[in-house]
């Protein structure tokens, strides 16, 4: 069958029927949420247990069960592959993973795939252990790829049940109120968990930095939470958060994020109140800095930044060009400092932010927004999964969520990597379709998608360089031989959903090349 | 095999390459995405070994996401190195957009033309000239890899107004310029100019090589560097010497080192205002030397109020960020765009009316300052369509 953006995707797979894209917001849910058991911990029950073994043992983890996992640890994660480790010790085996990311670090998964401790991926895959799943043949069933509203919306609707939820908290009491923005090791928000933990059928919660109770802000709350687990280390905190984010000093990629700071400009949506998504990405990093540059010079003052925290925007909070910062992730310690310390800089859960089954999204609420990607295509699709060379090597992140809700999104990216462009005539996966994207910023100008002549004419009356997507693809395609193409087999290794569940796309195995 | 066979770096976007004597030519390529690029990098090489007859080699490459103009400028140099009787056939077919002698120069972005990283992209900054430089930011070993590179990247790439800085002559220069007239730049820029012979002898090989390649006569278009002493003394020899000299720069680095002064503005002055009032009494445009604290952004944006004070019409450039502070100070304020209004307006009354002499409330206005503000108007409409 083929889906409206012309993918083909399997009636069925993995017993699941599959339900195709029809458009970005075609679907309307019925039914009612799932659920969990009901339980009752009483009066003076101990929560508390001193290890991942113990918590095994006492939430019934088995053969076949789905675990999850958030991501805020990134590459400082010490959870995820410890949890494996012993699940594969007390000879647990065909696991389904549900982590909200994995990262370079959880490569040692790939052992536990090879022996069948896990059997099943449910998450985003950045690296090694996408390049391993791309070599199909190696996971039961195929992966499946949510943007954060995605994975909050397929748990609430039951799409996905988890069994238990390991949810690493930097600082944790006794009773299971948790977050991350204290304690020894903060790695900022971890609230991509929450539906987790109001979800899962098991709830854990593990930290390194047991605190009296109460620990608030409750990111997990008491409720929700079966057991604590105190562990000597959760995360190396050299690789949670970075210190600072460097801004670009590539002049190719300051071209950029200039073109991109002037489309805001020239756009009319930069006024009082203007809301905006900026970016942790090399490239949105500076684009949001030339932007606040023009709001202090104007004396425009945003409603609200979203985004990922970086010490960027902390800063403009502080001096007074963004009245509120809202945060999922927070990216450098910065950010995590004005999380615990300033009370406009609001923790927020991806069901808040991005949810699409929801009766509101902050998203919807964005006038803005700066997102990459590793290929876009004449009909503005942008593929953030897969490279030119068919490996899944990215998750969707807030890609979908956030392109879908802001009034203008915009795409910035170089038209080469190395040899390869960067716009070709068909992206290799649609993460996001071409209707929710506005504009797409090269260093070789900005072409706006059709829909949007309104902006192609402010754009064009501010004097940028509006160009045709196939203008630029040309030009820039003359500097190298058009690199080889992949050729794909019938079997899916991963399955793209757009944030609804419907199926936007699949990526195959590749076989050859051409 | 000696190190010094290997030509390119392994730098990103650069690729390095190694060529041996072999009975037939065998191609060996490494790189990051192999599957995706080895065909591709493969033809390039075919393509630029074919042109200089070459079916006897071993080319083996290790490519870091090099264009196509880089691989191509790599493959020859080493092939030039290890074969030393090949010479070019290489040229651009296309002749480059021609440039007004006296179109708006407000800025010169410099290039180290060794380092592919940085030269890709270089037309894109909306500076008004590039100068890609052969000469000192080059180091010795790497001069003919530079040019063979440099011409390439001149075949392949369009710009506005691009330049080449040459080698002094009484070095590598006379080698700079029969390789990289071939990519038909815009203009030459001699660094060191002292005496007007220097510039008459350059401009006499330009003419011969320009028979040569099939290029207009007196098309290519001469940039003298003022940046010793003599050459201050000089310097109305210097942009008189010949019609291809039409812009002038200073170069204060060498300059102050000449004449053992530190960098200050006192000790600038003389040379600078030496070095414009000779442009302009040539009729030829000067551009200043460049600002090299590329974090001090108030520091050149002061340097440049100077220059433009003292009556340069441009100044250098050596980071892409250094162009916009630049052409804001170049740029006429409106007070300016508004006399220059009246004083064109009241010339095309003049000339409907046929009258000679123009006059604004009684005062006369002579050919240079009608000029002047005509250029003023065309600034005022580059920065207006967003050229800044």
């Amino acid at each position: 069958m083929k889906n409206v953006l012309g993918r083909e995707i399997p009636e069925r797979l993995a017993e699941r029927k599959l339900r195709l894209f029809e458009g970005a917001f075609a679907t309307t849910p019925s039914g009612r949420k799932a659920d969990r058991p009901q339980k009752v911990v009483k009066l003076g029950e101990n929560k508390v247990l001193s290890s991942i073994e113990q918590a095994i043992e006492k939430t019934g983890l088995s053969d076949g069960m789905t675990i999850s996992f958030h991501h805020s640890f990134r590459q400082g994660d010490r959870l995820v592959n410890r949890v494996i480790d012993t699940c594969a010790r007390m000879g647990i085996k065909d696991l389904r993973i549900f982590p909200t990311a994995l990262f370079p670090v959880h490569e040692p998964l790939i052992r536990h795939i090879e022996n069948g401790v896990i059997t099943r991926i449910e998450g985003s895959m950045n690296g090694p252990v996408g390049a391993f799943v791309s070599q199909g043949g190696k996971l039961k069933d195929p992966a499946v790829l949510r943007s954060h509203g995605g994975r909050w919306r397929a748990v609430e609707a039951g799409d996905v049940k988890i069994d238990v939820a390991f949810i690493g908290a930097p600082q944790a009491d006794p009773y299971g109120n948790a977050n991350g923005i204290n304690g020894k090791t903060p790695c900022g928000p971890i609230s991509f968990s929450a539906v987790d933990a109001m979800y899962a059928e098991r709830t854990v919660v593990v930290t390194n930095d047991l605190a009296p109770y109460p620990v608030y802000p409750f990111e997990i709350q008491q409720g929700w939470t079966d057991y604590v687990v105190v562990v000597d280390e959760i995360g190396d905190p050299d690789s949670i958060a970075s210190g600072t984010l460097k801004i670009t000093r590539s002049p190719t990629r300051l071209r950029i994020a200039r073109l991109a700071a002037d489309a805001v400009v020239a756009s009319g949506y930069l006024k009082d109140g203007f809301n905006f998504q900026g970016g942790a990405g090399g490239i949105s990093l500076a684009a949001t800095k030339f932007v606040g540059e023009e709001m202090a010079k104007g004396g425009v003052v945003a409603g609200f930044a979203m985004g990922g925290g970086t010490k960027l925007i902390v800063d403009m909070l502080h001096q007074g060009t963004v009245r509120t910062i809202l945060d999922g992730q927070a990216f450098d310690l910065a950010a995590i400092a004005s999380l615990r310390d300033d009370p406009n800089h609001v923790l927020m859960d991806p069901g808040h932010y991005a949810n699409y089954d929801s009766r509101g999204c902050s998203t919807y609420m964005l006038d803005a927004a700066f997102l990459g990607a590793t290929e876009v295509d004449l009909d503005f699709n942008v593929n953030v999964n897969t490279h030119s060379d068919g490996l899944l090597l990215h998750g969707i992140g807030g890609h979908q969520d956030v392109a879908s809700g802001s009034k203008m999104t915009v795409i910035t990216i170089p038209t080469l990597r190395g040899r390869l462009p960067v716009i070709v005539d068909r992206v290799t996966t649609v993460t996001t379709p071409g209707e929710v994207v506005d504009v797409i910023v090269t260093e070789r100008g900005l072409a706006v998608n059709p829909k949007r002549k309104d902006l192609a004419e402010r754009f064009q009356g501010a004097g940028l360089p509006v160009r045709t997507l196939e203008e630029i693809k040309q030009e820039a395609g003359g500097f190298t031989q058009p690199p080889r193409k992949p050729i794909f087999g019938d079997e899916v290794i991963a399955l793209v959903e757009w944030r609804d569940g419907t199926i936007i796309d699949t990526v195959r195995r590749v076989v050859g090349w051409e | 095999m000696s190190e010094a066979q290997v030509i390119g770096s392994d730098a990103k976007r650069d690729c390095q390459v190694i060529v041996t004597p072999a009975p037939s030519l065998e191609i060996e390529i490494k790189a990051s995405n192999q599957q995706l690029l080895e065909p591709g990098i493969r033809a390039v090489v075919k393509k630029t070994a074919g042109a200089l007859g070459v079916s006897k080699a071993k080319i083996a490459i290790v490519d870091r996401g090099a264009l196509d103009y880089v691989i191509s400028g790599r493959v020859e140099a080493a092939l030039r190195l290890t074969f030393p009787e090949l010479t070019s056939a290489v040229s651009r077919s296309i002749p480059r957009q021609a440039s007004e002698r006296n179109r708006i120069r407000r800025s010169r972005l410099y290039a180290p033309g060794n380092n592919p990283r940085l030269l890709i992209g270089l037309e894109l900054h909306g500076a008004d000239c590039i100068l890609v430089d052969l000469e000192d930011s080059v180091p010795l070993s790497e001069k003919q890899a530079t040019r063979i590179l440099v011409k390439y990247l001149l075949i392949a790439v369009e710009f506005p107004e691009v330049w080449v800085r040459i080698n002094p002559f009484d070095t590598y220069g006379r080698d700079d310029l029969a390789e990289i007239l071939r990519g038909r730049p815009h203009g030459i820029c001699l660094p060191k100019a002292e005496s007007s012979a220097d510039i008459t002898s350059l401009s006499k090989e330009i003419e011969e090589l320009e028979s040569s390649y099939g290029i207009a006569n007196g098309t290519t278009y001469i940039m003298p560097i003022i940046e010793t002493a003599k050459g201050v003394l000089h310097a109305e020899e210097i942009c008189t010497a010949d019609e291809r000299v039409i812009v002038v720069s200073f170069g204060a680095e060498d300059f102050t080192r000449d004449v053992g002064a530190k960098r200050t503005v006192e000790s600038l002055l003389f040379a600078r205002s030496m070095i414009v009032t000779a442009a302009k009494s040539a009729g030829i445009q000067a551009s200043d030397t460049v600002y090299s604290n590329l974090d001090d952004e108030k520091g050149l944006i002061a340097e440049t109020k100077q220059a433009r004070n003292l009556g340069f019409d441009g100044k250098g450039v050596i980071n892409p960020r250094q162009i916009e502070p630049i052409h804001v100070v170049f740029s006429p304020s409106e007070q300016e765009v508004k006399e220059a209004q009246q004083i064109v307006a009241a010339a095309e009354e003049a000339e409907e009316h046929g009258l000679g002499a123009i006059a604004i409330e009684g005062k006369m206005i002579d050919k240079p300052v009608l000029a002047r503000a005509q250029q003023t108007l065309e600034l005022a409409a580059l920065v207006n369509k967003g050229g800044s």
